[in-house]
């Protein structure tokens, strides 16, 4: 299967911006670890470990205060989002200073872009941020693994993502490959159902371009036509989460230069979505093909890290 | 001689119980056969047939580098930017300093070469001696097909006919026949195999298009192969029956994703098979990739695991070790020619040139 690399300092999307309020806490995981976010009364999103450090009872069932500290709901003891550090308990009166050791474990938290990241590791420099949020977006949980999923994403994208109108085919203009430290490759597509079919076709009328981070999975798509006008853009953020499955987030817009019918029907209605239910029986039988690709560039640009961070 | 299954290379070198031998690398080498590894460069590859070229830009590709082919004042360019494209990316050290790649037209085909610009020459362009010059074959005997496959698989897959009794036996008929036999002639570019059957089943295809009566027909099946071009010729002389010679280019447009610009001329032939089977190719290849696009995944990394190989895979053998000497060859700096490719190899496929004058 596909591996991510898992080295600190990754940051995973683990939400849409809109998902963190200051209203209700949003339990989230990467792999096994339970994360707690919320908004702070700055509307800083703040990432703690779901896990009161006082009787283990998950933060994310508990409340945001006035104030912006989290409180948990078993006893009443309250964080500050920054630090972690317990600031009060309920009826200590005014004898609330604790030692350094009462908090609970902090994340790293870095907002852009209409989604929030966390990383576990708390020294990690935040990654570059932009200003712009794709107007759609969602959130699907998927009962596959990660890695998993990045190889179906690879190898048979259709099983995993609609893109109205669009059929991916099994043939590609460009294979998988390394550019600017990202894995990219670009598939050819068909609009609609009827049509010759694929493999009998001389040309394709739409491509779609995919670049892979190899770390975290996440991935930009930009469906474009033959004379290269890009019709829509998406990112899909695909974390690993509890039990084996994929929590992904994405968020879309259409392209500003639509034309022919099938383009232009994007602008109507939902032209993208991550599907929740994939078909097994159809995932089975794909064989890995870009996916292998994938393996081997992830693999030789980890040892090209390892190297150049022992040098 | 069949070789024993699931046996390590290392064991051919170790035999358990007995001395040890000297290694046979050329066999093991048959089986060391990586061809998704494999990047043929220097070459013409073909990569439209030559009306579908107008004066809006198609898109192409080989080995994932891209190609943009149209017609400036009626003759064919190719670049690697598309006219609207709004260059991000660096231009390629295959093409001139304006992004173009040398283009021919010949056969009815568009060729564009990969490799060193300065190094394209016609002389190079693999000889099709069926096919007219300056093309002009009606649409009905071209086609495009794509393979879910890595394009040495396919090729592969072609040399070895003895596949077509069984994956394609409703086109081509059963493998019942009262005798069969393969001669392989090679050179450092091409590999031509002759498979010669005596009383075939009939094709079913000829049966029913061609009106053959007779149970058997004697078959002479021509496969050469250009190795660089990843391009093939398939010649079959049915008697009784037709001469149906077939381009069966396999352009790479990824390491496992081929391309079939194929052209038929079945001009000779009665006007029902002449219309039809060309369109068989749209069967046919579909037959081919339930095989080979299960395979290629499997042929994309290194196994000490070997293939077992009859004396009917003398070709398929033959055409693995000289893929895999032209580039090991090309890895080496050398990419020059040692044999001829344009040369009319009409006597070498047994062309029957009374039907085919141009």
């Amino acid at each position: 299967m596909f591996m991510a690399t898992r080295v600190s300092g990754t940051w995973w999307t683990v939400a849409l911006s809109e998902e963190v309020t200051s209203k209700k806490p949003l339990a989230v995981d990467i792999d096994d670890q339970p994360v707690v976010l919320w908004r702070d009364n700055q509307g800083m999103a703040r990432a703690l470990e779901d896990r009161c450090p006082h009787r283990r009872a998950p933060l994310s069932l508990g409340c945001i205060r006035d104030n912006g500290w989290i409180q948990c709901g078993y006893h009443g003891w309250s964080y500050d989002g920054e630090s972690g550090r317990l600031k009060e308990i309920p009826n200590m009166k005014d004898d609330q200073r604790f030692p350094p050791v009462y908090r609970a474990r902090a994340f790293a938290v870095a907002e852009s872009g209409g989604f929030v990241r966390v990383s576990l590791d708390t020294d990690t420099v935040p990654p570059a941020a932009t200003d712009h949020a794709m107007p759609l977006s969602g959130t699907s949980h998927v009962a596959l693994g990660q890695s998993a999923y990045l190889d179906a994403l690879y190898d048979a994208p259709g099983l995993l993502i609609d893109i109205k109108g669009v059929q991916f085919t099994p043939y590609l203009m460009s294979e998988l490959h390394e550019e600017d430290g990202l894995l990219v490759m670009e598939r050819n597509c068909q609009w609609g159902k009827l049509h010759w079919p694929s493999f009998a076709s001389a040309e394709f009328p739409i491509t779609v371009l995919t670049r892979t981070h190899p770390a975290t999975g996440e991935t930009e798509l930009t469906l474009r036509d033959d004379a290269f006008n890009t019709l829509l853009t998406a990112c899909l953020a695909p974390v690993p989460a509890a039990r084996g499955v994929t929590q992904v987030r994405w968020r879309a817009e259409i392209g500003k230069t639509l034309k022919g019918y099938h383009a232009r029907r994007l602008g109507r209605g939902t032209p993208f979505a991550v599907r929740e239910a994939i078909d097994a029986t159809a995932l089975r039988v794909v064989k890995p093909s870009v996916s292998l690709h994938g393996h081997q560039l992830v693999g030789a640009m980890a040892t090209a890290a390892d190297i150049s961070a022992a040098a | 001689m069949l070789e024993a299954a699931d046996r390590p290379i290392e064991a051919d070198n170790d035999p358990a119980g007995g001395p040890a031998r000297p290694a046979a690398p050329k066999l093991n080498a048959v089986n060391n056969w990586v061809p998704h590894d494999i990047v043929m460069r220097d070459t013409w590859f073909p990569i439209a047939h030559a009306p579908h070229v107008g004066k809006k830009p198609l898109r192409r590709a080989v080995y994932s580098h891209p190609y943009f082919v149209w017609r400036e004042n009626g003759v064919a360019v190719a670049s690697e930017f598309h006219p609207n494209e709004i260059a991000t990316r660096e231009k390629s050290s295959y093409t001139d300093a304006a992004g173009r790649y040398p283009v021919m037209e010949h056969y009815g085909v568009i060729w564009a070469w990969f490799g060193n610009p300065k190094a394209a020459d016609p002389a190079h362009l693999p000889s099709l001696p069926f096919l007219p010059p300056k093309g002009g074959l009606p649409g009905y005997m071209t086609a495009t097909v794509r393979f879910d496959c890595s394009a040495p698989i396919s090729l592969e897959n072609l040399i070895d006919l003895t596949h077509a009794d069984f994956l394609h036996a409703d086109v081509v008929g059963d493998e019942k026949s009262d005798s069969e036999t393969i001669e392989t002639f090679y050179d450092s570019e091409t590999i031509t195999m002759v498979r010669t059957c005596i009383n075939k089943s009939v094709a079913p295809v000829m049966k029913f298009f061609s009106g053959i009566r007779q149970p058997t027909q004697n078959i002479r099946q021509v496969i050469r192969i250009y190795l660089r071009s990843h391009a093939a010729i398939a010649y079959g002389r049915f008697t009784p029956g037709d001469d149906v010679p077939l381009f069966h280019p396999c352009t790479p447009e990824t390491r496992d994703r081929t391309r079939m610009e194929m052209v038929m001329n079945t001009s000779n032939a009665g006007f029902m098979f002449r219309h039809v089977m060309p369109k068989a190719g749209y069967k046919v290849s579909r037959q081919d990739s339930s095989m080979t696009s299960p395979q290629s995944p499997r042929y994309m990394l290194p196994t000490p695991r070997k293939d077992l190989h009859s004396k009917f895979d003398q070709a398929g053998q033959r055409y693995r070790l000289l893929m895999m000497d032209l580039a090991e060859r090309q890895k080496g700096g050398d990419f020059d020619y040692r044999d001829n490719v344009s040369a009319d190899c009409s006597d070498i496929i047994g062309l029957r040139k009374e039907l085919f004058q141009f």
